[in-house]
């Protein structure tokens, strides 16, 4: 597993580069084209705003902002596990022509959308100050937050990777878990107010993601310090990182004959 | 250089391998007549190559010839036996593989330099004689989605001979390119061989015959024959004789 952390460090200059020609790749022939990463978060926003705000009357003062940097996080998560699904099927002709870290394709996706995830941050900031979100020291927490679900992105990517070869209809049933893990988590609306007291910790448990969210509201909008069941995320992250990694590196081989 | 003993690939039947656990739940009763079990797209197939030496290797249609570029590139390990590859391997071009179709030809030469580990600053030297050699004009910032196969081919042969690597693999790209380009690929041959190891597939015997000094012709996965190109390829022309002419068709 460590050999395989090497060999993927080893040719990070093709894994920049892969990452490089495909946002490329995306972006070319729209006419809008590199302003689409800008649109597409505001836009999805829009539809949520209008959806919460104005059809059920619900959200405080500061829900766009609230809302932004979870539904921002959130597509970084989703649209990184998406793309992995058929990350190692869509290359065949690339596999098969030269010996290379296959784990750098579900990679690559990973860094795309976390690209995505910073052009959404640029039209967050000027938000936050129309919003007045309190800015404090614990903004520090950010990278942390980042950091910990990239790690846990990397473990999920990497199994889903694996089975999205073996298995196509995994592309189908990963929707769905993306569709349903949207509405269990708090994007939408807060952990407090809305999950009842006596279920908050079987729900916090329940989904790792949720003490994620709560915590870049915190640290980002809100000033306050992470959600401490930010901590169970983080277990879980090393956990799926750990799991994933175990699970690539052991058929990185038999991948190469499946497809 | 190159030195194969006993190799053997296998590949599960079936179009995709399934988990057990799948298998279990969703394949027991409508799939019961799915074939089961292992094919050997290679087997106890042994040989040697040494530096500058110029290898064809010719056989039917799914006798393993790619398959068995692919072991050399290190793409597929092997399943039984060893191999050995002393040197750095170009990319395996063969035809419609090998590229991203949506990018230019321009972007594809440096995805395939870095995929074998040529430094970028060192691509930006050789692109221009790529873009020449395949003769492919204003189409190099076109995406590859947009190139004839014959361009496709051209572009791959290019990158394969610039690469600068000690070990060529070539599968049947150069028959797609039309004469004039063909002429300059033959020139472009004879100047490599002796100086690189070559491995060639290839269904154009006159090609064999002029550059391979060494020819193996395998059969479904088994080798039946290697040494003088030119006797190994009469045997394998008189095997593949139609023993029936073709019914007339008026």
């Amino acid at each position: 597993m460590i050999e395989q952390l090497r060999r993927v460090w080893q040719r990070r200059e093709l894994l920049w580069y892969m990452v490089k020609l495909q946002m490329k790749a995306e972006k070319k022939n729209k006419v809008l084209g590199f302003a689409w990463s800008f649109l597409d978060p505001l836009l999805l926003l829009l539809v949520y705003m209008v959806l919460v705000h104005y059809i059920f009357g619900r959200g405080g003062p500061q829900f766009p902002v609230l809302l932004f940097i979870s539904l921002l996080s959130w597509r970084w998560f989703t649209s990184s596990l998406s793309r992995s699904v058929t990350s190692v099927t869509s290359k065949v002709g690339l596999i098969q022509s030269v010996r290379f870290p296959l784990a750098i394709l579900p990679l690559s996706g990973i860094i795309i959308g976390f690209f995505d995830w910073l052009f959404g941050f640029v039209i967050l900031v000027p938000m936050l100050f129309i919003f007045e979100a309190s800015l404090t020291v614990n903004i520090l927490w950010l990278p942390v937050l980042l950091l910990i679900q990239f790690v846990g992105t990397v473990g999920a990517c990497l199994l889903v990777a694996v089975v999205g070869t073996y298995l196509s209809d995994l592309g189908n049933i990963i929707q769905f878990l993306i569709r349903l893990g949207f509405y269990l988590s708090p994007i939408l609306y807060s952990v407090e107010g809305t999950v009842p007291e006596r279920l908050t910790m079987l729900y916090m448990l329940g989904n790792p993601f949720a003490g994620m969210m709560e915590s870049y509201k915190n640290v980002v909008i809100l000033g306050a310090p992470p959600n401490e069941y930010a901590l169970w995320g983080a277990a879980v992250a090393v956990i799926a990182f750990l799991v994933g990694l175990w699970y690539f590196s052991r058929d990185e081989y038999k991948l190469v004959k499946a497809i | 250089m190159i030195n194969v003993s006993d190799l053997g690939i296998k590949f599960k039947m079936g179009k995709r391998r399934r988990s057990r656990a799948f298998t279990f739940l969703f394949e027991r009763s409508h799939n019961r007549q799915r074939p089961t079990g292992e094919f050997w797209a290679l087997r106890h197939v042994s040989f040697t190559v040494e530096r500058g030496e110029t290898v064809g290797i010719i056989g039917r249609n799914g006798s393993g010839k790619s398959t068995l570029l692919r072991v050399i590139a290190g793409i597929y390990p092997p399943d039984e036996g060893t191999v050995s590859v002393g040197g750095e391997v170009s990319t395996l071009f063969s035809l419609g593989t090998g590229f991203n179709a949506e990018l230019s030809g321009r972007d594809n030469i440096y995805l395939n330099g870095i995929m074998i580990g040529i430094a970028k600053n060192q691509i930006d030297g050789i692109s221009d004689a790529i873009i020449e050699f395949a003769e492919l004009g204003d189409f190099i910032d076109m995406p590859v989605r947009t190139y004839s196969s014959g361009m496709r081919s051209r572009l791959g042969f290019a990158i394969a001979m610039h690469s600068d690597k000690d070990i060529v693999l070539i599968d049947e790209i150069m028959g797609a390119g039309d004469a004039v380009f063909r002429q300059k690929a033959d020139a472009e041959m004879r100047r490599i061989i002796g100086e690189r190891t070559v491995l060639i597939v290839s269904h154009d015997m006159n090609t064999i015959k002029e550059f391979a000094n060494k020819v193996i012709w395998l059969n479904r996965g088994v080798m039946v024959a290697m040494g003088e190109p030119k006797e190994v390829v009469e045997q394998y022309l008189a095997a593949s004789k139609v023993k029936k002419p073709p019914p007339d068709l008026d």
